[in-house]
């Protein structure tokens, strides 16, 4: 592996692990606190199945890296500064009410499905093993939320306007789904991982049907869409130091 | 004086969970979960039930598609007149002591629960389970063998600790001595 490609690789993991561990502490949120409680169980696991998922790539982003898998987590968890994380915006919004984390968990799944069986068929080996060992767990939350959508959408005249309030602030921000990772365009030639741009135009033709099925109406995307990555919303920085507090009050705990 | 004595039951339907957890493993009465459905009762069924433990089968029925009758029950009632309905498929279970799990004894054909009971009677003579359950096989929603690795697979390569194995009370005396130096 080259030193670019060993970047590069590096880099698209971590902002693979970055989606899933804000997504996923976002999610966490909400542990106590749905709106029944076997659905607190089942969200409080697809949070925890999350994490796990941020963890396998960090981990996997450690081996390219040299550093040591064991560690490498955490420090990037619990240790790393607001800035040099690489999420999109559309997982750090605040969790909402229950239509909003619920749609939003849809349309990452819903896209993620796409990227994993691109990862799948990596020629990159150890890529291809682990979005195989993820994919499993993805295609059961993207049942769960497949199935929320549609009972919410068509529900009440109540769930129905919390959905399309969701999707209507939502929309715009999943549009930055479409954007290349970091060190994608370093790693696609080799095809050792999918384009986000074509896996986008897939998203996005049946995530527009399943919507309309539920009904809810796509709103139009007005000026610019912020993708990039380097740049957060005004929630993370009060987000990361939350996650982070605990741990650094004392670094060196066995937990 | 009349009240108004309206139920303003917001709960969702009882829904009983079943678990198979291995091939050839008997179906066994696991629990009861909310749901509006049959479906989002089988993806609660997995999130309650099937995460950590083995299974590779759930079955999901309303509560209320059960007809249950306990061997005392059964001593004192008349006998019933085969029910002019249509003939159904009902499965069989039974509970055969207070403490075990509700098992799948087999399946009956009748025109109703109650002639289902007494099929089950006649068909099943030698079992003597604490109470009969039977339901009708169009009640249930099975996991089919494709949803195996998504429900199920995932949870064989997890983890998990059990809460006594974090060393909490012992950590927080070593933190609270380290916050105070000066004693030993």
């Amino acid at each position: 592996m080259s030193e670019t490609q060993k970047k590069a690789l590096a880099d698209y993991l971590i902002a693979l692990a970055d989606d899933e561990l804000i997504l996923g502490h976002r999610d966490s949120e909400w542990t106590g606190h749905a709106p029944i409680l076997e659905e607190d169980i089942a969200f409080a696991n697809l949070a925890l199945d999350e994490i796990g998922h941020a963890r396998l790539w960090y981990e996997l982003a450690a081996t390219v890296l040299g550093a040591d898998p064991a560690r490498f987590p955490d420090q990037q968890v619990y240790f790393r500064p607001a800035a040099q994380f690489r999420c999109l915006q559309l997982v750090e919004l605040p969790k909402g009410d229950w239509a909003f984390s619920m749609l939003r968990q849809y349309l990452f799944d819903a896209f993620e499905q796409h990227r994993l069986a691109g990862l799948v068929q990596s020629k990159h080996k150890p890529l291809a093993d682990a979005a195989g060992r993820i994919r499993n767990e993805e295609l059961y939350h993207l049942r769960h939320t497949r199935a929320w959508v549609p009972r919410l959408g068509l529900g009440t005249a109540e769930s129905q306007a919390r959905m399309q309030a969701a999707l209507d602030e939502l929309w715009p921000y999943a549009q930055a789904l479409g954007a290349p990772l970091p060190g994608e365009l370093d790693l696609l030639p080799a095809s050792w991982v999918p384009g986000s741009s074509s896996l986008f135009d897939v998203w996005s033709r049946e995530v527009r049907e399943f919507l309309k099925e539920a009904s809810l109406a796509v709103p139009e995307v007005q000026g610019d869409v912020e993708s990039d990555r380097t740049v957060h919303s005004e929630y993370f920085p009060t987000l990361i130091a939350d996650l982070q507090e605990v741990a650094r009050l004392d670094p060196e705990a066995q937990w | 004086m009349m009240m108004e004595n309206k139920k303003t039951d917001s709960q969702w339907p009882r829904f009983m969970v079943f678990q198979q957890a291995a091939e050839g493993a008997p179906v066994l009465h696991n629990g009861t979960v909310h749901a509006p459905d049959l479906e989002m009762a089988l993806l609660n069924a997995r999130d309650v039930f099937a995460r950590r433990p083995e299974a590779i089968t759930l079955w999901v029925v309303p509560a209320q598609a059960i007809y249950t009758q306990t061997r005392e029950e059964l001593a004192a009632r008349q006998s019933v007149d085969q029910a002019s309905e249509e003939q159904a498929d009902y499965y069989v279970f039974g509970k055969f002591e207070q403490q075990a799990q509700c098992r799948q004894i087999g399946e009956v054909s009748a025109g109703s629960p109650r002639a289902a009971m007494q099929a089950a009677l006649t068909k099943y003579a030698d079992r003597q389970p604490l109470w009969w359950w039977v339901f009708p096989k169009a009640a249930v929603l099975i996991s089919t063998p494709q949803d195996r690795e998504p429900m199920f697979a995932p949870a064989r390569e997890k983890t998990f600790k059990d809460q006594a194995e974090y060393p909490v009370v012992t950590l927080m005396r070593q933190l609270r001595s380290k916050q105070k130096p000066d004693k030993k």
